[in-house]
């Protein structure tokens, strides 16, 4: 959860960096630390086990400076990745403003990737959040790996919702800025984008899930080294995603998922895929009903405010009426006390 | 806190983001000046769940805050899920005892903590009677807080447009 301090002037956001046991976030966060400059970053603190896995949590502050008057700062995170730790990587979830999701390129780690990525909706669930309103990126790490997946793969079964990805080799830095940048970006401009909504035009809020896979395709393209490298790689991410942005835009139509996995050839590959596709859009179905749908459908018309209107009006007019019942009653009840208390009965 | 699929824009903002006010938190500093005063603690932090520092009364030495909000946020989080298998919905105070230094944990209102730290010229007895008080005041300036100031004003539009430039100088 956003803080914003207006007697200290400070703007505060958090951050965490999630994903499978040993995908490279502590080394991430490390590399965050080591090339950040002196005076922006803070201590990293570990609490880890005698083994140098991640026990809590790791965290570093990192101050962004001023930006229009109001000292801006992340608290970044890294979350356990083991599956035994999952209490704890819930409770470092709670408030989060922006998830990295840093996934293991090794192609024996892809059900565990996989695993971590559904494990994330369901901790956000729980936390009343939606992954599809949340800022999110995802980083295919350890690219140097010989048998690394590649990038179209990893991307046909990880990145569901269209968001930015990026190749890294995060213990030698590469990939770890650019992951970090864009997240940061868009936490910044949802915090923006929700001003916006809350004082200025709401006719402006009907792309919010859309907008970050919308936004999505851009910092791909622009921000990732990796995808400029391989410019086959992009006409096959740019099919994928508008599949994956119809998905997150209208999800009262629940036929884009559908359709994003039945347009899948059906490999072993696709039988991998299959099960957490179906659990995906599962997770997001629990809550699509007409109070989900809104978001999507406010642009037109925005029937929720209009609709939200009368409702106080009435809840106004029963008030009115209770009040002036118990008034009527009171003066009712003092006139009978005061002819019996003055014997006149 | 409800569900946020149902909430209205105004209450979603509340529930997504923490605001505080210049003139709260004079009353907040206040407040804490008071109690440090009378409980004889040397420091209490007013953190929020997340771990972020929201005001701070007393002497703080060399210790870097936002390492100890982040950390003291942790631990308190750690005991609601011991609190949630127990039955509790959660613990609403914790205390580190030390050689020398202490720390008193309390709850305040729903989103914040107050942490006071503490040595041996005072006791964990007098710092939780006075820290119990300060928590009801302070809640009662959160709630007058949410009353006089209504809708979230925001951060402006050149919010937006300063981030941008702040992220490439940092991140270029």
């Amino acid at each position: 959860m956003v803080q914003i301090n207006f007697a200290l002037k400070e703007v505060n956001c958090k951050i965490v960096f999630y994903g499978p046991g040993m995908s490279g976030k502590t080394t991430n966060l490390e590399i965050v630390h080591q090339k950040a400059p002196e005076e922006n970053k803070g201590e990293l603190t570990s609490i880890s086990t005698d083994g140098d896995r991640t026990l809590f949590f790791d965290f570093m502050p990192l101050d962004l400076g001023n930006v229009a008057g109001m000292r801006t700062k992340f608290q970044l995170y890294t979350v356990p990745g083991q599956v035994y730790y999952n209490s704890t990587r819930k409770l470092v979830l709670q408030g989060v403003d922006g998830v990295i999701f840093v996934a293991d390129s090794d192609p024996e780690k892809m059900p565990e990737n996989i695993e971590s990525y559904q494990n994330l909706i369901d901790n956000l669930t729980e936390y009343g959040k939606d992954i599809r309103e949340l800022p999110h990126v995802i980083q295919y790490n350890k690219r140097d790996l010989p048998n690394a997946m590649s990038v179209e793969e990893m991307d046909r079964q990880m990145n569901k919702f269209g968001v930015p990805t990026f190749e890294a080799v995060a213990y030698t830095g590469e990939g770890v800025f650019p992951t970090l940048k864009t997240l940061a970006g868009m936490v910044l401009e949802s915090i923006d984008r929700m001003d916006s909504r809350s004082s200025k035009r709401p006719a402006a809020e009907a792309p919010r899930t859309a907008a970050p896979a919308a936004r999505g395709a851009q910092p791909t393209r622009t921000a990732a080294p990796a995808a400029q490298k391989k410019p086959a790689a992009a006409p096959q991410r740019a099919a994928a995603a508008p599949a994956t942005q119809r998905a997150a835009a209208a999800p009262a139509t629940r036929t884009a998922p559908a359709k994003a996995a039945a347009a899948a050839p059906a490999t072993a590959a696709t039988a991998k895929l299959k099960t957490p596709a179906a659990r995906t859009p599962a997770t997001p179905a629990r809550p699509t009903t007409a109070a989900q749908a809104a978001p999507a459908t406010r642009r037109p018309g925005m029937p929720a405010p209009r609709a939200a209107q009368p409702a106080p009006k009435k809840g106004g007019g029963m008030a009115m009426v209770v009040g002036l019942s118990v008034l009527l009653i009171a003066a009712a009840a003092g006139v009978v006390w005061f002819f019996s208390s003055n014997n006149l009965l | 806190m409800g569900n946020p699929n149902k909430m209205s824009r105004n209450e979603k903002l509340r529930h997504d983001r923490l605001t505080f006010y210049k003139d709260d938190i004079e009353q907040i500093d206040k407040l804490l000046a008071e109690f440090l005063r009378l409980s004889g603690a040397k420091c209490a932090l007013l953190i929020d769940k997340e771990g972020h520092l929201v005001t701070k009364r007393g002497e703080l030495r060399t210790i870097d805050i936002d390492t100890i909000s982040a950390l003291v946020a942790g631990s308190f989080a750690a005991t609601k899920e011991m609190a949630r298998l127990l039955g509790e919905e959660e613990f609403t105070a914790m205390y580190h005892q030390g050689e020398r230094d202490n720390i008193q944990l309390g709850l305040v209102g729903d989103r914040t903590l107050l942490t006071i730290l503490f040595d041996d010229r005072t006791t964990v007895g007098m710092v939780r009677l006075y820290a119990n008080e300060t928590a009801k005041k302070l809640a009662d300036i959160y709630r007058a807080s949410q009353e006089r100031h209504g809708d979230d004003p925001g951060l402006g539009e050149a919010y937006g447009q300063d981030a941008k430039k702040s992220l490439d100088k940092l991140f270029d």
